[in-house]
This record gives C-alpha cells, sequence and structure tokens, in this order.
C-alpha cells in the first residue's frame, strides 16, 4: 500500500487560491455577521492558538459539556413551551404531550398574566388566553396541573414581570396536592434584565425588579433545592436580532450580575450558583451556535470563579436549555421550517445542551396546532432515537475548525463582558440602553440584508414556491376564555375571606417597603385566594409601573441601500408627494395590547424613515383609544399596526370603529405581523387597506403604502 | 373640516382634530395652504397670547422629554392645559424621521389635558422655528394656557427657541468639577430657569456639587432680566422630585416679570422679532419658489463665465428683482 507523505500548508493554499481566483490568502476569508473571520480551512496548527483543547468533559471549565458522560448516560429533556386558553385546555395538551414522549414541561403564559393583570383588566381585552394560558388566580393554578404529580414533573415556567403571584401560586398548588416546596423540581425564567432589553414583559423598574430576582433565589436556595430560581436566557436576544456573540455576552454578563446581586442579598455563592441555569437560541449558523454552547461554558467557569471563587466546581458548571429559533422560520413555504428546526435541533444536541424546545412549523402564524406540536416534538425524538447521535460526548471536540471557532467566540465575547463590567454591570448598561439598541441595530442589518438578498431565506427572498397552501392553524377564541376566566375570578372574589386577603396584601406591600422576603409574602397571599392582578398592584402601590425609554436606530438601513435604484425611486416618490401634498407622507407605527414583539416595529419604523417617510412611534401596550387619540393628535396619513401576539382579530376592529366615530375615514390603516390568512377576510371587511406578513421586503411595502395615499 | 371659518370656529371651541389639522396646515410646504394659513392665523390671533409659553432646553439624552412627562403632569394636576411641541427631532439622512416623543411622554401622549405634537424637522424652508411660533398661536387659541417647547440646546435652535418663550428652562446633567468648562457661556446667559436633573440614586451628590457650581457661575454673570438672578433647581425626572419648586421658580419668575413690565416688552420685542424674520424667511421662500426669477437666477450664473465677481453679479441681480416687482 502507498503511504502519502505529509503535505506542507503552502501547497494547499497554492491549490485553494488557483480553484478560487485569487491573489492572496486574505481574500479567501470570510466575515461573520459577529464579525469574526473564518479561514477556508483550519489545521492542527490552529490548535495551537486554544487555550482549553484538551480538557474533558464533566470537568472544568467544562468546554466539552458539564457532565462526564453526557447523553450517553441520559439524553436531554425534551421539553416543548406551550400554553393556550385556559388551565383546562392547557392541561388536556400537556397530559397528551406527556403521554407522548414530552419529559418535562414548559409553561406558556398568555400576555395579561405576564404583565401583571387579571383577566378583566380593561388594557388587556385582546390577550387573555391568546399567546399563553391565562391564571388569575391559585384556583387556576392548580387546574393547570390537575392529575400531573409535581414531585415527579420537572416544570419549567417563563415567567419574569409576574414571577411573585405565579412562583407563589405554583408553591400552593403542590401544597393543596400534598407535594412540598423541596420536592419541587423545574425552572423560573425570572430573568428581569433581558425584558427590559428585548422581551419587554416587564411590571417595575429595575432596582426593585432586581431585587424581586435576589429574593426569589435567596428563598428557593433554602427551600427548594431542586429547584433553578432563574433561566439566564440570551434566546430572546437572538430572537430579537442579536447575533450569536452579543447573546453570548450579554447573557454571561447577566448571570454575573444575577450572581452579584444574590451575594449582595447575604448569600454564598455556593448555596444558589450550582442552581442558576441558562437558556440559549439555536439558529441557523450551525457552527457558530455549536461553538457558542461550548464558548459560553468556558466563559461562565472562568469569571464565576474569578468573581466569586467558590469552593463547589458545581457553581462553575453551566447548564442551558435551547429552543429552536422562531425568528428563522417563516410564513412562506411553511413546511421547509420542519428542515431548518431539525438542523437547529442537531446543532443543540452537537453543542450539549441539556433539555431542548424544537419549533412548529407554523410558528409564523399562530400558536402550534395537535399537528405541528407533535412534528416539533417528534424531530427531537428522532434525532435521539434513530441517529446513534448520543453514543460518544461532544463528538465535535478537537475539529480544528470548531475549537478555533469557539476559541474567538471566547475571547470577542471577554471583550463585551469586560466593557459591560467598566459599565457597572448589566443592571447600568440595561438602564443606560446600551445593549437593546446594539440589538435593534444587528436587526436592523439583518433586514437590510435579507431585503437585499444578501441573506438567502428559501422560499422567501429565493426559489419562491407557487404553491401557497393554506395551513389549518390553532384558533383560540379569546372572548369566550375571558368570559370564563371573569366568572371563575368572581366565584373566587365571593368565596374567599376578605379580610385574610387584604391583610396579606397589605403584608406584601409592607415587604416591599422593607426587606423582607417577597416571594414568602407572596404565597401567604396566593393561599388566602388573592389574584394575580392583586398581588402585583400591591408591589406596584409601592414600586410604580415601569415606562421604558425608547431609543431608535437611525440610518442603518438607509446606508445599506445607498444608490440601489429601487430605493431612490421610493425617495423621488416621497419627494413628488411632499411637492403636491405640503409635507411627507407621516405614518403612525402603533402597538396594541400587551404584545410586546417589538422587532418588526421599530425595523419597519427605522427602515420607513431612512425611506423618507416621517414616522411616529406609538409607546408599547396601547389601547386602541390611544392609537386613534395619537393618530388624531400628529395627523398622520397612515396606522400601520404591527401585531403578532394574535390581539388583532379584536383590537384592530376597535381600532376602525374609533376611527370612523372620529369621522378619520381618511386615514389608511395597515397592519404587519403574524396573521394567519384565515383572519385576512376579517380585517379587510373592517376597513384594513393592506395586510404585510412575515418576510415582507421593506422598500416593497413602502411602495404599497404610497400608492394607497395616491 | 370643510371650510376655514369652520376650522377656525372648531378651533377655537378646542376640537382636537382641528388643531391637529390647523398645524399640518401652517407646517405645510405647499405654497396654496400658506394663504389659507395666514387667513386661519389672522383669524384666531384675537384669542393668542394667554399662555406661558416655556422652552426646555439642554443636550441631547440630558432628560429633557422625560422632565417635561414628570413636570406636564404636574402642572395638569395643577389644573393646566398642556401643549408640548418639540422642535429639531433626529431627521435622517434622506429628510424622514423617527418621532420617538409619544414613547417618551407616555403619559402626556393620551392625557386628556395634553396635546404632543412633535415635528419633524425634515425640509422645512427657514427653519423649524419658522413655524413653530404659528403653532404656538395656534395651541393658545385651542386654550392650552401653557406650552412646552423641547428643543436641542445646539446651534441655532436655542436662541430661536429664547426668541419665542416667555420662559428659557436649561436642563443640565449632574457633573464632576470640569463639567462647568463644557457648557457654553452663551446658553448659560440664556437661562431664566437651571434645571440639575437626574439629581438621583447615584447621581445625586454630585447633582448637588453641580448645583452650586452653577450658582457661583451664574452670579459672576449678567442678569438676563434686572432684579431676576437665575435660580437653580434640583430635580428628578425619573423619580418625580423638584416639579413643585420648578413650578414655584416660574411662577416666581412670571410674577416678577409681569410686575416689572419686562414680561410685556418681551413680548413686544418677540412679535418685532418675528415680523423681521417671517419677512426675511418669506423674500427666501418666494425667491426660490418662483420659476421666473429661477430662471433669471440661472442667466446670472451664467455670468460667472466672463469672469465678474460673483458679489456683483449678486447686487445687480437683486436690484433688477427690486425694480421689477415696483414697476409690476
Ligand atoms: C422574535 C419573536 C419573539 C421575541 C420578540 C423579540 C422582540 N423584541 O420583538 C421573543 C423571544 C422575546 C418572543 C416572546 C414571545 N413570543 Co414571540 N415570536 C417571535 C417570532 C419568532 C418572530 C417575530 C419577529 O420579530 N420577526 C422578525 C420581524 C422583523 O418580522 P415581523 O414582526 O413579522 O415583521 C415583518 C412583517 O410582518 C412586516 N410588518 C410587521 N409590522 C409591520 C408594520 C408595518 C407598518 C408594515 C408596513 C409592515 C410590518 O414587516 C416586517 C419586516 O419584514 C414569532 C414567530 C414568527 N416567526 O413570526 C413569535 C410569535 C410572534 N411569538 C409568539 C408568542 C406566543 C410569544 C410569547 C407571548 C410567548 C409567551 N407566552 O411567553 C412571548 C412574549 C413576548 C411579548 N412580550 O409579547 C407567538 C404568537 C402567537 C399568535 N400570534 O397567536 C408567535 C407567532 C410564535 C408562535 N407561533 O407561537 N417572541
Ligand atoms: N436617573 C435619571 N434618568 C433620567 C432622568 N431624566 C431622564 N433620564 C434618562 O435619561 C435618558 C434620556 O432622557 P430623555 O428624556 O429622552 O432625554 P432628552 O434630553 O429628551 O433627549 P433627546 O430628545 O434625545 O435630546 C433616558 O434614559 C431617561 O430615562 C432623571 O431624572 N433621572
Ligand atoms: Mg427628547
Amino acid at each position: 500500500m502507498t503511504h502519502f507523505k505529509h503535505s506542507p500548508y503552502q501547497d494547499w493554499e497554492s491549490l485553494a487560491l488557483k480553484e478560487r481566483r485569487k491573489e492572496a490568502p486574505d481574500e479567501m476569508l470570510h466575515t461573520t455577521l459577529e464579525g469574526i473571520e473564518l479561514k477556508p480551512l483550519y489545521t492542527a496548527a490552529d490548535l495551537a492558538e486554544i487555550e482549553y483543547h484538551e480538557s474533558l468533559p464533566g470537568l472544568a471549565p467544562f468546554l466539552r459539556g458539564p457532565r462526564a458522560t453526557m447523553y450517553t448516560g441520559r439524553a436531554w429533556t425534551v421539553r416543548q413551551y406551550a400554553g393556550f386558553s385556559t388551565a383546562k385546555a392547557s392541561n388536556e395538551f400537556y397530559r397528551k404531550n406527556i403521554a407522548a414522549g414530552q419529559t418535562g414541561l414548559s409553561i406558556a403564559f398568555d400576555l395579561a398574566t405576564h404583565r401583571g393583570y387579571d383577566s378583566d383588566h380593561p388594557r388587556v381585552e385582546g390577550d387573555v388566553g391568546k399567546a399563553g394560558v391565562a391564571i388569575d388566580s391559585v384556583e387556576d393554578m392548580k387546574t393547570l396541573f390537575d392529575q400531573i404529580e409535581l414531585d415527579k414533573m420537572s416544570v419549567s415556567m417563563t415567567m419574569n414581570g409576574a414571577v411573585l403571584p405565579v412562583m407563589a401560586m405554583f408553591i400552593v398548588a403542590a401544597e393543596e396536592q400534598g407535594v412540598k416546596p423541596e420536592q419541587l423540581s423545574g425552572t423560573l425564567q425570572n430573568d428581569i434584565l433581558k425584558e427590559f432589553m428585548v422581551r419587554n414583559t416587564y411590571i417595575y423598574p429595575p432596582e426593585p425588579s432586581m431585587r424581586i430576582v435576589s429574593d426569589i433565589i435567596s428563598y428557593t436556595a433554602t427551600n427548594m433545592p431542586k429547584f433553578n430560581p432563574i433561566s439566564i436566557s440570551g434566546y430572546h436576544m437572538q430572537e430579537a436580532g442579536a447575533t450569536c456573540l452579543q447573546e453570548l455576552a450579554f447573557t454571561i454578563a447577566d448571570g454575573i450580575e444575577y450572581a452579584r446581586a444574590a451575594r449582595n442579598n447575604g448569600l454564598d455563592i455556593d448555596a444558589f450558583a450550582p442552581r442558576l441555569s441558562f437558556f440559549f437560541a439555536i439558529g441557523m449558523n450551525f457552527f457558530m451556535e455549536i461553538a457558542k454552547l461550548r464558548a459560553a461554558r468556558v466563559l461562565w467557569a472562568e469569571y464565576i470563579d474569578k468573581l466569586f471563587k467558590p469552593k463547589n466546581p458545581k457553581s462553575l458548571m453551566l447548564r442551558t436549555h435551547c429552543q429552536t429559533s422562531g425568528v428563522s422560520l417563516t410564513s412562506k413555504d411553511p413546511y421547509n421550517n420542519v428542515v431548518r428546526t431539525t438542523i437547529e435541533a442537531m446543532a443543540a444536541v452537537l453543542g450539549g445542551t441539556q433539555s431542548l424546545h424544537t419549533n412548529s412549523f407554523d410558528e409564523a402564524l399562530a400558536l402550534p396546532s395537535e399537528t405541528s406540536a407533535r412534528i416539533a416534538r417528534n424531530t427531537q425524538l428522532i434525532i435521539r432515537d434513530e441517529t446513534e447521535m448520543t453514543k460518544v460526548v461532544d463528538p465535535l471536540g478537537g475539529s480544528y475548525y470548531i475549537e478555533s471557532l469557539t476559541q474567538s467566540l471566547i475571547n470577542e465575547a471577554r471583550k463585551i463582558i469586560d466593557e459591560v463590567e467598566e459599565m457597572g454591570g448589566m443592571a447600568q448598561a440595561v438602564v443606560s440602553g446600551m445593549p437593546k439598541l446594539k440589538i435593534e441595530e444587528s436587526a436592523t442589518i439583518r433586514q437590510a440584508r435579507i431585503d437585499k438578498n444578501e441573506d438567502v431565506i428559501v422560499g422567501v427572498n429565493k426559489f419562491q414556491s407557487d404553491d401557497e397552501q393554506q395551513l389549518d392553524v390553532r384558533v383560540i377564541d379569546n372572548q369566550q376564555v375571558r368570559v370564563g376566566q371573569l366568572k371563575q375570578i368572581d366565584e373566587i372574589r365571593s368565596t374567599r375571606n376578605a379580610s385574610v386577603v387584604n391583610s396579606a396584601l397589605k403584608s406584601l406591600s409592607a415587604a416591599a417597603e422593607s426587606n423582607s422576603n417577597l416571594l414568602e409574602a407572596a404565597i401567604v397571599a396566593a393561599r388566602a385566594r388573592a389574584t394575580l392582578g392583586e398581588i402585583s398592584d400591591a408591589l406596584e402601590s409601592v414600586y410604580g409601573r415601569h415606562q421604558a425609554q425608547n431609543q431608535s436606530v437611525g440610518g442603518v438601513y438607509g446606508r445599506a441601500f445607498e444608490h440601489n435604484e429601487q430605493f431612490m425611486e421610493l425617495q423621488s416618490q416621497i419627494c413628488e408627494f411632499e411637492e403636491e401634498h405640503g409635507r411627507r407622507p407621516r405614518i403612525l407605527v402603533a402597538k396594541l395590547g400587551q404584545d410586546g414583539h417589538d422587532r418588526g416595529a421599530n425595523v419597519i419604523a427605522t427602515a420607513l424613515a431612512d425611506i423618507g417617510f416621517d414616522v411616529d412611534l406609538s409607546p408599547l401596550f396601547q389601547t386602541p383609544e390611544e392609537i386613534v387619540r395619537q393618530a388624531l393628535d400628529n395627523d398622520v396619513h397612515i396606522i400601520g399596526i404591527s401585531t403578532q401576539a394574535g390581539a388583532h382579530t379584536q383590537l384592530v376592529p376597535e381600532v376602525m370603529t374609533l376611527l370612523k366615530q372620529q369621522s378619520m375615514n381618511d386615514v389608511v390603516v395597515i397592519c404587519g405581523g403574524v396573521i394567519p390568512p384565515q383572519d385576512h377576510a376579517a380585517l379587510y371587511e373592517a376597513g384594513v387597506s393592506e395586510i404585510f406578513g412575515p418576510g415582507t421586503h421593506i422598500p416593497d411595502a413602502a411602495a404599497n403604502l404610497l400608492d394607497h395615499l395616491k | 373640516m370643510s371650510t376655514k371659518q369652520e376650522l377656525a370656529a372648531k378651533l377655537l371651541e378646542g376640537d382636537r382634530r382641528a388643531l391637529s389639522k390647523a398645524i399640518t396646515l401652517v407646517e405645510s410646504s405647499h405654497a396654496q395652504d400658506r394663504e389659507t394659513a395666514l387667513a386661519l392665523l389672522d383669524s384666531i390671533m384675537p384669542h393668542t397670547g394667554k399662555a406661558r409659553r416655556i422652552a426646555i432646553s439642554g443636550s441631547p439624552g440630558v432628560g429633557k422629554s422625560t422632565f417635561i412627562e414628570a413636570f406636564g403632569e404636574y402642572l395638569i394636576n395643577a389644573g393646566k392645559r398642556v401643549a408640548v411641541l418639540s422642535i429639531d427631532p433626529s431627521s435622517s439622512l434622506t429628510g424622514g424621521s423617527i418621532l420617538g416623543d409619544k414613547t417618551r411622554m407616555p403619559m402626556l401622549a393620551n392625557n386628556p389635558a395634553a396635546y404632543v405634537r412633535p415635528t419633524p424637522s425634515g425640509s422645512m424652508l427657514g427653519g423649524v422655528a419658522r413655524r413653530t411660533r404659528e403653532v404656538i398661536a395656534l395651541c393658545e387659541a385651542a386654550g392650552y394656557n401653557t406650552i412646552l417647547i423641547e428643543t436641542v440646546g445646539v446651534g441655532q435652535s436655542e436662541t430661536e427657541a429664547a426668541n419665542m418663550s416667555d420662559c428659557y428652562l436649561l436642563l443640565l446633567q449632574p457633573g464632576s468639577g470640569d463639567s462647568l468648562q463644557g457648557i457654553k457661556r452663551g446658553i448659560m446667559e440664556l437661562a431664566d430657569l437651571i434645571i440639575v436633573n437626574k439629581a438621583d440614586g447615584v447621581l445625586l451628590s454630585s447633582a448637588q456639587e453641580s448645583a452650586t457650581q452653577y450658582m457661583r457661575a451664574l452670579s459672576l454673570m449678567q442678569e438676563r432680566m434686572p432684579g431676576w438672578q437665575c435660580p437653580v433647581v434640583l430635580c428628578s425626572s425619573t423619580e418625580k422630585t423638584g416639579q413643585s419648586e420648578t413650578s414655584a421658580q416660574i411662577d416666581a419668575y412670571f410674577s416678577h416679570a409681569q410686575a416689572s413690565g419686562a414680561f410685556t416688552q418681551k413680548r413686544l420685542a418677540q412679535k418685532l422679532y418675528w415680523l423681521e424674520d417671517e419677512t426675511i424667511a418669506d423674500l427666501v421662500d418666494r425667491f426660490k419658489r418662483d420659476k421666473s426669477i429661477q430662471a433669471r437666477y440661472a442667466e446670472a450664473v451664467k455670468q460667472l463665465e466672463s469672469g465678474r465677481s460673483p458679489a456683483r453679479i449678486a447686487s445687480e441681480f437683486v436690484s433688477l428683482l427690486l425694480n421689477n416687482s415696483q414697476k409690476s
């Protein structure tokens, strides 16, 4: 047999230059969105730069995984995020899913609950039961977990704003099932910093919000040893537009801030750090995502060790949940989404996640249907049970490329984390608005790249399909859910002992003003059947409600389109419009109800302004009356309602009625966002002029708007 | 709004929609709208002038909008009707703008006793201030008795704002000792009242220090109005402290100005300035809009080739224009 000699690197390089017809090696580099330069080939020589390539799984700094045997011992937890309509409907769904192979629960609450409002509050008319399950009291919580054994099933709850009432109700529901707090396992998201940045279900201002987080960490450290009191989340940052690097760095910086807050609350690092958990998004950049999870583990171990000097090695160990990226999924040609989710799920597994949610192919249309939810779940069951991917720990460890990419992310993330630390930590940075603005800038760059076809999305900006199939989507009758919830609230109010409730709520307000543990006080109130809204109000009366300060990105979109023909054509149309009407076209980009999805609205606002529109941006969480009032005061030509959380069926017709009452018939109303085709007819009937769905090309949309003004 | 009489009548009734349309009308760059706008202004003039006009100035990010949200709420609780106008918001390369003011003043944006109207700076001829004066008049006619004008304290806009307001509030950041050097003396001299904003949390003590320094600096400056030493007030717009002190100082300022006659004098001077400014702006406007003038200007430009001095060409061209218009 011939034995080939080892060839020098230069031989490959000259071959490569010839194949690519390039002069210098530098011309073959590719720069990622993160700003990392990729070479076309990595070799053993690159390992010289790798700090930890000889490290082992289960041992610090956990580059190759938090556990020694990883999936060879036990696979990740299959944890599908779900919740809709009433507690009863969601409970039935959970039990079916458990029977079909799901191994952990993950509760999605509706937006009224997230924002601390009972279902009867006037500001949540369109939101009850729509984008998650409606919970008003312990009774709902008990129904939610009916016939689910809370001492056995681990329960994750995505709750951040109304954490106190929700956690309290969870503890009391378990208690009334006969399960003690120490038996409960699961995770509370409880990550308020990223709410101020990207997720927008905050209630109180940052300072008291941070105190609530620490109080919960303190409570679980003493009473709930199997429960993760926080899930430090990068997921929402990436979904809001962050690059993998931004997600990575800001999340670790968030984690550092929480650890600091808990320590300042008097806890020893080893009393809580082993129970801090993480949550990352896994998008389509396959290798980058794998490297990100590996880098996150190393960074966490390094920073915790440096800043807090724990004795327990578990304090250094980053454990994480992952979810495939929803924003990578499209409403056009939606079956492609199954493929995307599969690729992302594989990256999560190869990166070493501890639990996983896989998205449904109808993600960009509505909450998952029974069918789409099954296929989503099966995606990970197939990876787990049919591919043998689980048989070896960290199968990509030692790959020249993966190790190099991991190291690059570590190096770049350290710079950002150190910058944040210099600003005084993430709480300060968040108040300054810096991370939010950086993320919005990335979202705008991404939108421009898609609109210019520089980033390909199959079925959206390339290889579009003519065969438009309409999917059956889940429909939720929010009015019906609301009526049911109101009845339930009335019943509770009439059967409970009012004076016990009042004194529990008073003690809660008093706790907010002193420093006794807030969760303890909330549990007493929940047990007495105080409602979620009442508990939130008791705190709001002391802390007030937070009002976000919006800063906007400007010029990023326009610069990307410099010299673009369509763009210049639009600008000259706007000049003509101005000559004819004495001003530029003016649009109010509006957010209605408790829907906090603002990526679409912000991107549209900045892009339209760069095109030449005058854009008024409404605050978040407006009622139809408020939007009509703002449109009237600013005398806009167009109201552009950006709606993602399903409340459009209720709130958009209300806007139309109010406009008629004000004889503002000349105002053009358009909708954008997540609106399934099933809802279009009713919106057009109500007087909406145009509907722009996910994947909308913004210059095309701008042209369309101008047409409507003719 | 079918006719301009109807518009004026509705405006005087305080109809929100009429006010909103009237503002659009006076801000319009359309030549035909101008005549209608002037007629409207004529008919409402007797009903203007009764509000307190307060300019809120300060560098970007100092907290002007947040201050207005907090102070506006205070005023409304005291029974006032507040109109908020903002000059010079951000404008992009292409002339479009994002007007995020309602996101920063969510309470005022939805309060029935308030009216918030941001004006895009876009391609307004003759500077935004030119129309802001007219918008102030419209708001007064519609029954708003306090007009807050937000203006970024840079360049021309600060003097313009001072020239259309009764009282000029300057917001400053708490800062270290040398922050004083950073502030242009010129701006401090315009101020009738200085607010050190963000006097809360970790910034509180440096805010107090800054206030002392500003006071010392002010004591060396000439009084802008005889007998009125510009006070310095500490304020937190987020914690909502300092609003009543601010209000008390403004009251004191107005009583002093009214008693001394300075108020009447200033209003008169501002009317004169308005006339002068508008005359020049309108001339420029007409010059730019008139096609035949533009054609003749193009002819004049050609004379550059002959090597004549631009100053001479301009002088001859303007003489020609003025003589022509005298004849016609
Ligand atoms: C990103 C995202 C998030 C991010 C939001 C980050 C942010 N700051 O915006 C995070 C992770 C925080 C999040 C959280 C939640 N989400 Co979410 N999210 C999405 C997701 C994946 C993408 C939305 C998006 O931003 N796309 C990118 C932007 C650029 O696109 P777009 O908004 O569609 O806008 C484009 C067009 O629609 C159009 N357009 C939009 N508006 C306008 C306006 C005008 C004037 C014009 C001309 C055009 C236009 O042009 C834009 C450019 O192309 C969607 C699913 C999907 N793929 O669409 C779910 C989705 C909207 N989320 C959903 C839910 C349920 C939630 C939660 C309520 C879950 C829960 N129970 O806790 C939370 C709560 C969030 C909150 N506060 O409201 C559901 C809503 C269900 C429904 N409608 O029935 C969806 C549909 C997912 C699903 N199928 O379950 N989410
Ligand atoms: N701590 C503190 N922060 C404040 C206060 N007032 C404003 N801010 C913050 O300062 C930032 C800027 O506030 P704005 O009100 O938008 O400032 P502005 O001067 O109107 O800014 P521009 O209109 O962009 O020039 C925001 O993040 C506010 O939350 C205050 O009194 N205390
Ligand atoms: Mg401002």
